[in-house]
């Protein structure tokens, strides 16, 4: 017999204790527990869902400071999106309002390193904050390319002033794109390379950093990487620890078929983005489609996304 | 796959060096993280914490005395401060010059020294986490201590699941573990900590803990058990005995295991034991050799894994549901140690 066992994030209604405009469309949060205990540690590049309602949640970047068990700050940029996410937390998230948030999580986190060079793009800075505090309190050399469409649409620019020339603030319509070329064309022994930003910016960067040595970038995306579309095939599903073998069909992902089982998998964003349901893979030919895992990850087939990630042999094993 | 524990552990965590009694202003030397450390405690009471090691020669300050707010070699007579600077030698008036020793973050609170043998600037970016039933009056705690000749992921896994505990030692487990079947457990995720509860059925209460409090050993109370790994040097459990509040209310246990590695095959282990019930020096008496019998048990087992380890290597393991909690604390050690480069 099998003991039922359910696995969960860390979930809690948070109360927001700051919301100031910090750019155009961008307002900055600050969370804290109601009663003013502790909230769960993280480390930078850290992020956590929103919980706007019973299926629209948003992912945002924790970009306070890890020092501070007391609060959480997040950027939340209000974007077009089909849903309205971004627009109702604009609209209904004022101080002493109640949030349901999730996590925290890291698929991102800053890997110790004598050199960093940061890329960000729009929102995207907001996980570079709290990375580069880190880089500089450690005597770290660092550099920032921060690129924006306009000045004014560019948050926290009064933090980043502070750190000088080791910031490069790139206005679009003041002097166009940052120039990846010039800062990525050669590839430098012992340099990580972190971006976060909008999609076009990390294709861009992820194409420069190919001849880079392995394990050099670290990217994280809003969205999930566009692909051409593929055709799904059912395989069998093996839970090892759970002593189950299921079908997986054509038209159901792995995350779908253990829940229908009743085996609890924690999953979030179900799109291949956040990183929730990453699982440890026994046995079989992963067929990755997420936008978590790099090329070396993928490669070593020791984890796998299941909510958008498949199989192509007819088996998959795997630690659940 | 499935690959058990590798050797190596996250040096930027907080680690419990030290019980408070054992810091004084007598220079204490310990070992932790492959690293010589001296504790002692200067004028205004603070501890500090430095290389055990004098910058002239090879001999340890935890065998010099402790002058004031400064340590003073018992060979050389080089004097530092509590920053490690060296600030009077015999022989010169001139303090040679890039004298210096490092010193550590240590952070003192409920009854434990904890040190940040780690990157420095991220001590203060990774505050420890808060114990205070340890100094709480309304707890009483008790403990002990000890090194266990095993890796420092051999302790987490055991403090993972409990499930073994009917299994390794009758007399302690609680008859609940003996159920045929564990109940559901509930397991929460957060980027750095586990926790972990189950609902167990009604059962009796041990009988040495029946004995204690005068309970009758056959009446049966729902339990809840708990466990939390809240970073790399530490685990707090508990275990809640619901008696109803017309028979003198809850009965728990707080469990805290403060873990530090001080190589990779030795693991210092700082166990506290305490109560919201009995509180008595002779219920203490009663149970304190139960709980010591149980852990010394579980120190004698790890320690076999180590040397079975040791001899044939990490093999591939089954695991089971039980072990969703021990495999996600692996994930995150192997996370927090990767983050630390290469």
């Amino acid at each position: 017999m099998t003991t039922p066992t359910m696995v969960r994030e860390f979930e809690a209604d948070l109360v927001v204790t700051d919301a100031i405009v910090v750019a155009d469309d961008v307002v900055g949060l600050t969370l804290a527990a109601g009663d003013g205990s502790p909230l769960p540690p993280w480390t930078p590049g850290a992020h956590v869902d929103l919980v706007l309602d019973d299926d629209l949640v948003r992912q945002y970047s924790l970009c306070g400071s890890p020092g501070d068990r007391r609060t959480w700050r997040l950027g939340v940029l209000r974007t077009p999106d089909s849903r309205g996410g971004s627009k109702a937390i604009h609209a209904n998230l004022h101080a002493g309002v109640a949030v349901r948030v999730r996590g925290p999580r890291n698929h991102f986190p800053l890997v110790a390193s004598p050199r960093y060079l940061f890329i960000a793009g729009g929102i995207g800075i907001t996980p570079m904050l709290p990375m580069i505090a880190e880089a500089e309190a450690a005597g770290a050399d660092w550099r920032l390319l921060y690129g924006g469409r306009k000045r004014a649409s560019m948050a926290f620019l009064d933090e980043l002033a502070t750190y000088g020339e080791k910031v490069t603030l790139v206005a679009e319509d003041e002097s166009g794109m940052l120039d990846l070329d010039a800062n990525l064309g050669v590839p430098q022994e012992g340099t990580l390379v972190y971006a976060c930003g909008p999609t076009g910016l990390l294709d861009a960067v992820e194409k420069l950093c190919v001849t880079w040595p392995p394990g050099s970038l670290h990217l994280e995306r809003f969205s999930a990487k566009a692909s051409a579309p593929v055709h799904n095939t059912e395989f069998e599903l093996v839970l090892q620890r759970s002593g189950l073998t299921l079908a997986v069909p054509a038209d159901k992902s792995v995350f779908e078929v253990c829940n229908e089982a009743g085996v609890s998998v924690v999953g979030s964003c179900l799109e291949g983005v956040c990183g929730t349901c990453e699982t440890d893979v026994v046995d079989g030919d992963v067929d990755h489609r997420d936008s978590v895992l790099n090329e070396d990850e993928r490669e070593a087939n020791e984890y796998m996304m299941i909510c958008v990630s498949r199989c192509r042999s007819a088996r998959l094993t795997l630690d659940l | 796959m499935n690959a058990a524990t590798k050797p190596g552990y996250p040096r930027n965590a907080w680690y419990a060096l030290a019980a408070s009694e054992e810091v004084t202003d007598a220079p204490f030397g310990t070992r932790a993280l492959e690293t010589p450390v001296v504790l002692f405690r200067i004028d205004d009471g603070s501890p500090v914490a430095l290389a055990d090691r004098d910058a002239h020669r090879p001999y340890p300050l935890s065998l010099g005395r402790v002058e004031g707010d400064t340590i003073v070699s018992g060979y050389s007579g080089f004097t530092y401060d509590r920053d490690g600077t060296c600030i009077r030698v015999p022989t010169q008036t001139q303090v040679p010059y890039g004298a210096q020793i490092r010193s550590y973050p240590v952070r003192e609170h409920d009854g434990l020294v904890w040190c940040w043998l780690g990157e420095p600037s991220l001590a203060d970016r990774r505050p420890p986490e808060e114990t205070p039933w340890l100094s709480d009056p309304a707890w009483t705690t008790f403990g002990g201590q000890w090194e266990t000749t095993a890796h420092i992921q051999l302790l987490h896994e055991n403090f993972a699941d409990i499930t073994h505990v009917a299994v390794v030692d009758p007399v302690i487990s609680p008859p609940a573990l003996s159920a045929p079947v564990a109940p559901p457990l509930e397991v929460r995720l957060t980027e750095t900590t586990v926790s972990f509860h189950r609902d167990w059925p009604p059962a009796p209460m041990p009988a040495w803990q029946a004995a204690m409090t005068g309970t009758s050993p056959e009446q049966s109370y729902p339990q809840r058990e708990q466990g939390a790994f809240l970073s790399p040097g530490l685990w707090t459990d508990r275990w809640d005995v619901r008696v109803p509040e017309s028979a003198g209310g809850t009965q728990t246990f707080r469990f805290t295991h403060a873990v530090t590695p001080v190589n990779s095959h030795t693991t210092r282990h700082i166990w506290r034991v305490s109560r919201n019930f009995s509180p008595g020096a002779e219920a203490t008496a009663a149970i304190r050799p139960i709980f010591e019998n149980y852990y010394r048990r579980v120190q004698e087992i790890l320690q076999t894994m180590q040397r079975v380890i040791d001899a044939d290597g990490y093999g591939d393991e089954v695991s089971v549901a039980a072990d969703v909690a021990a495999l996600q604390v692996r994930k995150i050690m192997r996370r927090l140690l990767a983050d630390e480069g290469p």
